[in-house]
């Protein structure tokens, strides 16, 4: 069973993310290799959206993990932040108006678009179907591959976007849309071919029906019990989504998993769940747009 | 009585909107459209108008068409309404009128050479409750206003959780001041000095702070102070900084102080809005304003607000980013904890 910690941020230290997540990876008893020379760093990043909505990662988690590794490992090693282009998201706006262009300029990294990077292609076997992929050369060539996520909900029936889900992003090809039909089978095509050493999630703020300041940092060295711990938090039921499923039974991960650090319980209790009646009107809306009166109705 | 044929130049965002509610005007119909984009022109086929065109030019030789809605980015207003006050169409131009005051300036004189109506696209005059204001105002129910304080942020081009599940694409030009003019203050603010101007007369002065929240060529916020000839002064708030939508105006008079506010309705009002009258009476403006148009053409009378206004509310923007307020410089990531 993997580990996976939860820890409080504590808002009155001089660099608070920085003791959390070190105390989070004290928890899960990981230690940067100090061989490490090249480090990726894939943070969520979603539409022009900044960290205060609770979608995107904090640039000032990434600032202070960056100030980490280089206590940790040297000060000289090269770290890439990655993100790719969306069908609605480009990266080179998304750098800039979420503060990763500033942060790159503070902390001399470099920011990369998987998008404009050479890939190789790779066949993929998941889920008794084979998926063509690509593989950005800046991920493959990494000797340390961190992958800082968000907890948030999203369109069934992948319901939480979270570690997993956000290596989707790693994928350079920007027409993502084109993959939706599939999107949990693609998920875990991608994290098989892409493996991150360490998940880290930035819970300093969430993203439920409602942002919320959780003040939680997670670790993990597995993907799916991270998230399978992320969905508990959410309120949602690990063993109904069905792409944790499928990454357990690809080897991507365990969804059982040891807590470890502060109760997952503390954070649960504070997540901005869906109710009942948001629930409601969600299925209401969607049944309204498939019955093709959503413009009638002034909901597109 | 006579039917206005109208063509509608673009079918973005905007031009969509007017699209759909062309389709309920009185005494006008829909003849034409034209865009770049086959997807949107199928749209308005399947809509009912009868002809598309991927070059506005072609659809202003039609000679069946009597006025055009320009809906285009800012940057080609001034090609557009050139070509189309030649070929005698008369002009629903949306806001802001140019990206330059010498444009809009062109764009004023092309229509008066040509004896084309100019109409500009400011909903918000047409809002019930604004125009309460006004006729309070003309009234003296509010007597003199000392300050008035106008709100307007949204989330601007960037699409908000709360009109709908999945993001859309933000259009490139909307990143580029040469296509724009400017950031929110061109956008957002030009309604609001619209109607201020409205209300109070032209502006004397105008002073702007200018935030970049998201660190981009433009501004994402902008605070200007405002000084009308009438002595009022005015705060004027806007922002694409918010996922949530605030459009109000207070005012504090020497009889009586007031404050309205224009917000979408919720998605369960919306729909019964839609079931019962076809419209939501937040777009009811934008209908109005259209019909208000139409009527012109119709009775031969000037449409207000005209391209005069469009051309003052430029200049005041422009008045504003030269007079900006610099306060205390950026903090830098690792201070900013």
């Amino acid at each position: 069973m993997s580990l996976v910690s939860f820890v409080k941020i504590q808002k009155d230290l001089e660099y608070p993310m920085k003791q959390a997540i070190s105390e989070s990876l004290r928890l899960i008893d990981y230690s940067f290799d100090k061989t490490v020379r090249k480090v990726v760093i894939k943070p969520n990043l979603c539409y022009y959206w900044d960290c205060s909505t609770g979608q995107t990662t904090d640039p000032r988690f990434v600032a202070e993990l960056i100030d980490l590794i280089r206590e940790r490992i040297a000060a000289d090693v090269e770290i890439s932040i990655v993100e790719s282009d969306a069908s609605a998201m480009r990266c080179k706006y998304a750098f800039r108006m979420l503060g990763f262009e500033r942060l790159a300029r503070e902390k001399n990294v470099r920011l990369v678009n998987l998008s404009e990077e050479e890939s190789d292609n790779v066949s993929v076997a998941c889920n008794g179907q084979t998926y063509n992929l690509m593989v950005p050369q800046i991920i493959s060539n990494s000797d340390l591959r961190i992958n800082i996520s968000k907890i948030k909900y999203t369109v069934d029936p992948i319901k939480l976007t979270c570690a997993l889900k956000n290596i989707y992003g790693c994928n350079p090809y920007p027409k993502k849309y084109k993959y939706h039909s599939d999107l949990g089978n693609i998920i875990v095509a991608l994290n098989k071919a892409m493996k991150f050493n360490l998940c880290l999630i930035d819970g300093n703020i969430v993203s439920g029906i409602q942002p919320r300041k959780l003040g939680l940092v997670m670790a993990s060295q597995d993907p799916v019990a991270i998230d399978a711990a992320a969905a508990r938090i959410a309120w949602l039921n690990p063993s109904k989504i069905r792409y944790f499923q499928v990454a357990e039974k690809e080897g991507v991960g365990q969804r059982v998993f040891i807590p470890k650090g502060s109760s997952l319980d503390y954070f649960r209790a504070l997540y901005p769940k869906k109710t009942f009646r948001r629930k409601m009107m969600g299925r209401a809306y969607k049944l309204v747009l498939s019955v093709g009166l959503g413009r009638r109705l002034g909901l597109e | 009585m006579r039917n206005v044929k109208l063509g509608i130049i673009g079918l973005g965002y905007i031009g969509q909107i007017h699209l759909r509610h062309s389709l309920k005007l009185a005494n006008a119909k829909v003849v034409a459209v034209a865009d770049l984009s086959t997807k949107a022109l199928k749209r308005a086929k399947d809509l009912g108008v009868k002809k598309t065109f991927n070059d506005y030019a072609d659809l202003l030789k039609d000679p069946e068409v009597d006025a055009v809605l320009v809906s285009l980015p800012t940057h080609l207003h001034l090609k557009c309404t050139q070509q189309a006050a030649e070929a005698k169409k008369d002009i629903f131009l949306e806001k802001p009128i140019s990206v330059k005051i010498e444009e809009a300036n062109e764009i004023i004189s092309v229509t008066q050479r040509n004896s084309v109506k100019l109409m500009m696209g400011y909903p918000l005059r047409f809002n019930k409750a604004f125009g309460r204001i006004k006729a309070d105002l003309d009234n003296g129910l509010i007597g003199d206003v000392e300050n008035a304080h106008a709100t307007y942020v949204s989330s601007g081009p960037f699409f908000h959780r709360a009109e709908g599940y999945l993001p859309i694409p933000v259009p490139e030009w909307w990143f580029n001041t040469e296509y724009t003019g400017g950031g929110v203050l061109i956008d957002l603010g030009c309604h609001i000095i619209n109607l201020l101007r409205w209300y109070f007369g032209e502006i004397v002065d105008i002073k702007g702070y200018f935030g970049h929240r998201f660190s981009m060529d433009f501004e994402d916020s902008a605070m200007c102070l405002a000084k009308f000839a009438c002595g009022s002064v005015a705060v004027i708030n806007v922002g694409w900084f918010s996922q949530e939508y605030v459009l109000r105006i207070d005012m504090l008079g020497s009889v009586r102080n007031i404050s309205v506010s224009h917000m979408p309705s919720s998605q369960i009002s919306t729909a019964f809005q839609m079931l019962a009258r076809g419209i939501s009476e937040f777009y009811q403006p934008h209908l109005d304003e259209l019909q208000y148009f139409v009527d012109c053409l119709i009775k031969d009378e000037a449409p207000s607000p005209s391209g005069q206004d469009g051309l003052r509310d430029l200049e005041a923007i422009f008045k504003a980013y030269k007079n900006e307020i610099l306060l205390e410089s950026i903090p830098t990531l690792a201070s900013s904890k």
